[in-house]
């Protein structure tokens, strides 16, 4: 009965997400009476399809298993923490939380900005038809609501083990509210493109939303990746796989995108850029949805194949896509400014940004989609893997560095006057040649790729000491979230370097109280045990490894076996140090008794975690201070 | 006006030269940069150069799984024909005998020498054999 109140309840929300955009369309938007009604029937339509969620989240805690969904997802054996997560582990339950979460933003939204603002009304009905064809998506095509019936079975499927883990409780509920938080910038981009008046700023009202909406994508990011390096035990931070390359693509918009909108808030200039790249965040976010859900790429961990729901979402994607753009050129002439970007401005340099980030989108957009291509046309199945991206991203991002590197201190409309900051320049260049210069000797490092990261990544760091050191001792101003969030790139660019310049790896083939020895790692095979628990068995070996400076530690990396399921996982097990992670997974056991065990050296991979936290954390100080000063 | 005209065809010149040598370059990197991707079958009908990188897919063939040390020698077969694969390393959770596979790597000599040996699962994390059979 409950699951059809919770049906009912989000077809009603539906119906008046509709009502809000045939309101926002048909009424004038200048009466602040209208605006209040539309903020409200938009309000009771999310509080409606959050009534819906929060049942359906009852139902799964009291393992109701006559909703099908539930019941293939779900066990009374699991924990309640598991029980909730369960619900967006697959299609139907992560589409109904992005659906809630797209929801959320545009309730936020209402409640927080003043009916004052002229665009609000008309940016809620863009939100709200969003929410239509995505509702009209789940509830047509993936309904979670689905029961079983007469007979509802005993108990359900069980969650996939290797998702029932804390970090991918979090990771997709973190990278959705990403995704779509920027349906706020969206929304009020289309309805100022709409309402044709130049003079208003949307750029200004939208910031504080698009940068929180990136800080979580960040986050969902690292914790994704985070999350396939220790459990899935893929030993990595990054794999160039087509559901990461969905996810980075918003990320490098949603960045090009806060940048060109500090610059068109505060000058009304690239403000043609800026509109672009809201329409193009929110469009990757929609095409991200649709690669992962269609099936349509062979990814190893896309959704079921389902051509049904490919076509749907790539339709109303496309629309969306279309529209909005047939209503940006058709307003062009509103957004060109007769002021000129002066060279060497700051804004200059974030228009050569700009053009560096659309470059790496360009690419991993052709890397994702040249493989079908390429199989209509030759009918060879073809796949782009790491190389090709390398080639691009590693030169990209080094050039993207440099102009960084200039750019600080330059200044905004004004020409960039080179004497003023000559001195911490030419120490940068200078302390950081000699960094990478002792650092290439001492670790005798003969790559050039390598070493030109490097010292792009070290330069950019030196560079903000210099401007971090100003601000304390000769009180020059600098902005504190800049400073935080470009050292992440400089630390990232150093840790990924060296990360792939040290890492390295082998499989060893070692018996009980056996040894072998790798990089001057003494490894002793000391003990291997079952041990039953609740819902699976395991095989636990326990490694002794004395490091070379003596000290011991013990790694216990483990085999599974789920009974529900019947599969089998490999827990790794992980000795973390500041500067390197020793990583082992246990393979397979041989006849003559001895296990196949991998150990990995991963150099610096903290670190490249800590730098995409470092700029999250820069975003969201920035997201708190702009609250403020509203 | 004619000083505006002039301004504005060489923006749009350079605008379009430089994004097409852009494109150009991006192309070029991936083109060099492709992993093709045969059956069993596919592989012994197209003249392959040794050094060039190629994904293999199919079947583990039944029987055919021996190990020596950290080396493992099976065949993936798509019931046509098969191809030796050698890998050095742990293979993932989910290969086993009969089951789909996925193997990068280079080709010597009739074997395939593998870098990555990748085990197919959809969603619900199960080789889409058993999906079949069901």
């Amino acid at each position: 009965m409950l699951v059809q109140i919770a049906h009912f309840l989000s077809i009603l929300s539906t119906g008046l997400f509709f009502t809000t955009f045939l309101f926002s369309f048909f009424f004038s938007n200048k009466d602040i009476n209208i605006t209040k009604l539309i903020s409200r029937i938009y309000s009771h339509g999310f509080l409606l399809l959050l009534t819906s969620f929060l049942i359906y989240v009852y139902l799964a805690l009291d393992d109701n298993f006559s909703v099908l969904y539930i019941a293939q997802h779900s066990n009374s054996l699991l924990p309640n923490f598991y029980k909730v997560t369960s619900i967006w582990s697959a299609h139907e339950g992560s589409m109904y939380l992005w659906i809630v979460f797209l929801c959320l933003w545009g309730f936020l939204y209402s409640y927080f900005v003043s009916y004052e603002d002229v665009l609000k009304a008309k940016s809620l009905g863009i939100i709200s038809i969003i929410a239509v064809g995505f509702l009209s998506f789940l509830l047509l095509t993936s309904n979670p609501f689905e029961t079983i019936l007469p007979v509802a079975p005993i108990d359900g499927a069980d969650i996939n083990p290797v998702l029932q883990d804390p970090a991918l409780a979090i990771h997709p509920p973190t990278l959705y509210l990403g995704y779509v938080g920027f349906v706020i910038a969206f929304a009020n981009a289309i309805s100022f493109l709409l309402n044709g008046d130049k003079n208003i700023i949307w750029e200004d009202s939208v910031r504080i939303w698009s940068i929180s909406a990136w800080v979580f994508l960040t986050v969902g990011i690292a914790l994704g990746s985070w999350w396939a390096y220790y459990e899935l035990g893929w030993g990595g931070y990054w794999f160039w796989d087509p559901v990461e390359n969905v996810a980075l693509m918003p990320w490098l918009a949603a960045t090009a995108f806060i940048h060109s909108l500090s610059v068109s808030s505060k000058s009304k200039l690239l403000r043609i850029w800026t509109i672009l790249l809201s329409i193009m965040v929110f469009s990757l976010s929609l095409f991200g949805a649709f690669i992962v859900r269609s099936g349509i790429i062979d990814s190893v961990h896309s959704f079921a194949n389902d051509p049904e729901r490919g076509l749907y979402l790539l339709s109303f994607a496309g629309i969306l896509v279309i529209l909005s753009l047939a209503i940006f050129s058709y307003r062009l002439p509103l957004l060109t400014s007769n002021k000129n970007i002066v060279s060497f401005s700051k804004e200059s340099f974030i228009s050569i940004n700009n053009i560096i980030f659309g470059t790496l989108i360009f690419s991993t957009m052709l890397g994702i989609l040249y493989p079908l291509i390429y199989e209509y046309l030759y009918l060879q199945k073809i796949s782009v893997g790491a190389p090709f991206y390398n080639a691009i991203f590693v030169p990209s991002t080094i050039l993207a560095a440099l102009f960084l590197f200039f750019s600080i201190d330059s200044k905004w409309q004004r020409t960039y006057k080179i004497v003023n900051t000559y001195s911490p320049m030419i120490l940068s260049v200078i302390l950081s040649l000699l960094i990478t210069v002792l650092v290439a000797i001492l670790y005798k490092i003969s790559n050039l790729w390598i070493l030109v990261s490097l010292y792009t990544g070290f330069l950019i760091i030196i560079r903000y000491i210099f401007v971090i050191f100003n601000f304390f001792f000769r009180s020059k101003y600098s902005n504190p979230y800049s400073i935080s969030a470009h050292i992440g790139l400089g630390l990232l660019i150093v840790s990924i370097a060296l990360n792939s310049e040290f890492s390295s790896e082998r499989a060893i083939n070692i018996k009980l109280k056996g040894n072998d020895t790798y990089m001057g790692h003494e490894i002793n095979f000391d003990n291997l045990e079952l041990i039953k628990m609740s819902n699976h068995d395991s095989v636990r070996a326990s490694f002794i490894v004395n490091d070379p400076k003596g000290k011991r530690f013990i790694l216990s990396p483990e085999k599974r076996k789920y009974f529900t399921r019947g599969q089998i996982t490999t827990e790794t097990a992980i000795h973390a140090t500041p500067l390197k992670d020793i990583y082992i997974t246990l393979g397979d056991q041989l006849d003559d008794g001895s296990w196949i065990v991998n150990i990995q050296f991963n150099y610096f991979i903290r670190w490249v975690w800590f730098s995409a936290i470092l700029m999250a954390l820069a975003g969201s100080l920035l997201a708190f201070s702009l609250r403020r000063a509203n | 006006m004619k000083a505006v005209r002039k301004k504005r065809l060489i923006t749009v010149l350079v605008l379009m030269l430089s994004s097409g040598l852009g494109s150009f370059l991006i192309i070029k990197a991936l083109d060099s940069n492709l992993d093709f991707f045969f059956t069993p079958s596919e592989i012994f009908k197209e003249e392959l150069p040794n050094n060039k990188r190629i994904k293999v897919g199919g079947m583990v063939l039944e029987d055919s799984v021996s190990r020596n040390g950290t080396n493992i020698i099976f065949k993936i077969t798509d019931y046509k024909e098969s191809i030796e694969v050698q890998f050095d390393g742990i293979v993932p959770d989910l290969f086993k005998e009969g089951s789909g596979v996925v193997v990068l790597g280079y080709l010597e000599d009739k074997t395939l020498k593998a870098e990555k040996v990748l085990a197919k699962h959809d969603e619900n994390y199960m080789p889409p054999s058993i999906e079949i059979e069901k």
